[in-house]
C-alpha cells in the first residue's frame, strides 16, 4: 500500500533531518572551537534532544516497513500462511508493549512538566525530550495496528 | 520460585520468543518485563520499562552511532567500492590470488568505513565477484570470500558494533578501537593467508592475473584516497586529541559528504537517500538496544552474572574450560542471532565470567567481536553469505560455505592467537597511554 510507504517516509525523513542536525552542530562546534575558540553553548544537549527526536520519530516506519530485525528459522516450516500469522501476533504482542512504555512514559514526562525539569546548559524543558518518545511509540503501536489489519506489507 | 529458576525461565522464554519469530526487541522486551515483575513486582517494572527508553535514547555516547552509520551510508553511494577495489587490485595485480587478495583489502578498508557487513557484502558481491569469475576463480571460493571479507568491519575501527559494545559493557570506545586495531589487522592478514594456501592446494581455484605495470598501479592506488581521508578522521582524529567520538564520527560523516560532492559521485538525491538509510536503521538498531536494556535490568536482577561467576570461583574450573563454554555458546549464538543482538543479549552475562578468569573488558569486547565475524558467516543463518546469495543465485548456498571455510579457518585462528597471546589486544592501548 502506497500509503504506508508515504507515511514511513514522513517519518524517516524527520529522523533523516534530525541526524543531519546532530551532524552540523557537532561540525559547526568543533570548527568553532577549534578556529574561533567560540566553542557552541550546549552543543550535548542539543546533539540529544535530535538523537531522541532522530531515533523515536523512525520507530513507526521500522513496522510500517517490516524492518524490525527477527530470527526466521520458523519460515520454512511453518508455510506463508503461517508466517503471516507469526507476524499478526508479534504485532499484537509489539501494541501491547509499546502501549505499556507509552502509558508509563507519559506518567514520568507528567513529572517532568510538574517540576519544571529543564537542562542545565540552555535550560531546555525536559518534556521536549519526552515527546518524541512519546510520540514514537504511539506511532509505532499504531504502525504495528496497521500491520495485523493489513499485513507486514513485505510479501506476507 | 526462586529467582534463579525465574531467570532461566527469563531466558527460555527469550529464546521462544525469538524463535516464533517475534522481532527480537520485542523479545527482549517482553521477556525483561516479566521477568522483573516477577522478582520485584509490576509497579517497579513497570516504572523501569517507562524510564530505560528515555535514558537509553538521549545518552550522548549514543549518539556516535547514527552518525558513523551516515558516513557508512554516504561512502557507499559515492562509488569509494569500486576506486578502492581497483586500487587493491593493482596494489596485488600478479600475485597468485590478486583478486581474492584486493577483496579483501578492499573490504578492511571500505568496511571499516561502511560499518555494516550487510552492505560491504553486497557492495563487493556486485563489483568483486563478476571480476573474480571473469578470470576463472572457483564461483563458490570467490563468493565465500567476499562473504568472509566483508565481516572485517565488525573488528576494524571505526566499528558501529564496538560502539554498541563500549556503552552496553561501559568501557573505553577510543581505548576498544585502539585494542581492535591489530587484532583487525591480523584478521585481514590471516584472510590473506588463507588465500594463499587454496591457491597452494587448489591451484585451478584462484588463478593467476597478469601483472599490470608500475605507473598503472601508482595511479590506481590514488583512488585510495577518499577513504584514507575518512579513515584519518573517523579514527586519527580520535588518537590525536583533536575529537571525541561522537565529534570524530560528526565530522567524518561531513567529510564523506563533502568529498562525495567535490567529486560529483554524489548529489543531493543520494545524500537523502543515505540520511534516509541512516534514520531507518538507526530506529531498528536502537529499538533492539532499549530491549536489550530492559532485558539486562531483569538479568542483573536475578543476579545470575553474580552467580554463575561464583559457581565457576567454587567449582575451580580452569580458565580453559571457561573459554571454551563462551566461545561454544557465541558459536552457538552467531548460528541464529544477528550480531547486535549476539552482543546485547549475552554481555551482561559473559563478561563477568571472563573477568573473572582473569582477562578485562577490552579484550572481552574484542574476543566477543570476533565470535562475531564468525556467527556472520556460520550456517544456518550466515547473514553476509544470505546477501552474495540473493545477488548470485547461481552459486547454492552451499557452496558459498564450503567457499567460506577457508576464512572460518583464520577466524579460530585469531581466535586462538587473542587468547593465547592477549597482548595483540592490550599492546597499542598500552602504547598510547590509555589506561
Amino acid at each position: 500500500m502506497a500509503w504506508r510507504g508515504v507515511i514511513a517516509n514522513v517519518c524517516g525523513w524527520l529522523a533523516a533531518i534530525c541526524v543531519a542536525g546532530m551532524m552540523l552542530v557537532t561540525v559547526a562546534d568543533v570548527a568553532l572551537r577549534s578556529l574561533a575558540n567560540i566553542p557552541i553553548r550546549g552543543t550535548v544537549e542539543i546533539v540529544e534532544l535530535l538523537l531522541t527526536c532522530s531515533f523515536f520519530l523512525a520507530l513507526p516506519a521500522t513496522f510500517l516497513r517490516d524492518e524490525n530485525i527477527v530470527v526466521d528459522v520458523i519460515d520454512r516450516f511453518v508455510g506463508a500462511r503461517g508466517v503471516d500469522a507469526l507476524k499478526r501476533i508479534s504485532a499484537g504482542l509489539a501494541i501491547a508493549i509499546l502501549a505499556v512504555m507509552a502509558w508509563q512514559g507519559w506518567i514520568a514526562a507528567q513529572d517532568t512538566l510538574v517540576f519544571g525539569d529543564v537542562t542545565s546548559d540552555l535550560a531546555i524543558p525536559k518534556i521536549y525530550y519526552w515527546a518524541p518518545l512519546l510520540i514514537g511509540f504511539v506511532g509505532a503501536a499504531i504502525s504495528a495496528l496497521v500491520v495485523i489489519l493489513s499485513g507486514s506489507g513485505r510479501g506476507t | 520460585m526462586t529467582v534463579a529458576i525465574i531467570g532461566l525461565l527469563g531466558i527460555a522464554g527469550l529464546l521462544l520468543l525469538i524463535f516464533v519469530r517475534v522481532p527480537i526487541a520485542l523479545s527482549l522486551a517482553i521477556s525483561g518485563l516479566f521477568g522483573y515483575a516477577a522478582i520485584d513486582g509490576w509497579h517497579n517494572a513497570l516504572k523501569m520499562v517507562g524510564t530505560v527508553p528515555f535514558t537509553l535514547a538521549s545518552a550522548y555516547a549514543l549518539s556516535v552511532v547514527p552518525l558513523f552509520i551516515l558516513m557508512g551510508a554516504v561512502a557507499s553511494r559515492a562509488n569509494m567500492a569500486r576506486e578502492l577495489f581497483e586500487a587493491s587490485n593493482a596494489a596485488f595485480s600478479g600475485v597468485r590470488g590478486a583478486l581474492a587478495n584486493a577483496t579483501i583489502g578492499s573490504c578492511a578498508l571500505f568496511g571499516a568505513i561502511c560499518g555494516s557487513s550487510i552492505a560491504t557484502a553486497a557492495t563487493f558481491s556486485r563489483v568483486a565477484i563478476p571480476e573474480m569469475r571473469k578470470h576463472g576463480y572457483d564461483p563458490a571460493f570467490a563468493a565465500g570470500c567476499v562473504a568472509s571479507a566483508g565481516t572485517l568491519d565488525v573488528l576494524i575501527p571505526p566499528s558501529v558494533l564496538l560502539a554498541i559494545y563500549a556503552i552496553v559493557a561501559e568501557q573505553s570506545l577510543p581505548k576498544l578501537y585502539a585494542a581492535a586495531f591489530i587484532p583487525g589487522f591480523v584478521l585481514a592478514g590471516l584472510y590473506v593467508v588463507a588465500v594463499l594456501v587454496v591457491a597452494k592446494l587448489r591451484p585451478a581455484w584462484v588463478p593467476t592475473v597478469p601483472g599490470i605495470g608500475l605507473g598503472a598501479r601508482l595511479r590506481a592506488s590514488l583512488g585510495m584516497w577518499k577513504l584514507g581521508v575518512l579513515f584519518f578522521f573517523a579514527v586519527f582524529g580520535i588518537y590525536l586529541g583533536w575529537f571525541s567520538p561522537t565529534e570524530a564520527a560528526a565530522i567524518a560523516a561531513f567529510v564523506a559528504i563533502l568529498i562525495g560532492f567535490a567529486t560529483r559521485q554524489m548529489g543531493w538525491r543520494e545524500l537523502g537517500q543515505a540520511l534516509l538509510e541512516t534514520a531507518f536503521t538507526t530506529a531498528a538498531i536502537f529499538f533492539i538496544v532499549v530491549g536489550a536494556f530492559i532485558f539486562s535490568r531483569f538479568i542483573v536482577l536475578t543476579r545470575a552474572p553474580v552467580e554463575i561467576t561464583q559457581f565457576v570461583a567454587n567449582a575451580d574450573l580452569g580458565w580453559v574450560w571457561v573459554l571454551l563454554a563462551v566461545t561454544a555458546l557465541y558459536l552457538v549464538l552467531g548460528t541464529f542471532l544477528d550480531e547486535v543482538s549476539m552482543i546485547l543479549i549475552s554481555v551482561p552475562v559473559t563478561l563477568p565470567l571472563v573477568v573473572q578468569i582473569g582477562y578485562d573488558g577490552i579484550w572481552f569486547g574484542i574476543f566477543v567481536t570476533v565470535m562475531c565475524t564468525i556467527g556472520l558467516i556460520s550456517p544456518p543463518t550466515g547473514m553476509t553469505v544470505f546477501v552474495i546469495q540473493a545477488q548470485h543465485p547461481e552459486i547454492p548456498v552451499e557452496r558459498i560455505y564450503l567457499g567460506t571455510l577457508p576464512f572460518l579457518a583464520a577466524d579460530f585462528v585469531l581466535v586462538v592467537l587473542l587468547v593465547a597471546l592477549p597482548i595483540t589486544v592490550s599492546w597499542l592501548p598500552d602504547v598510547l597511554r590509555m589506561n
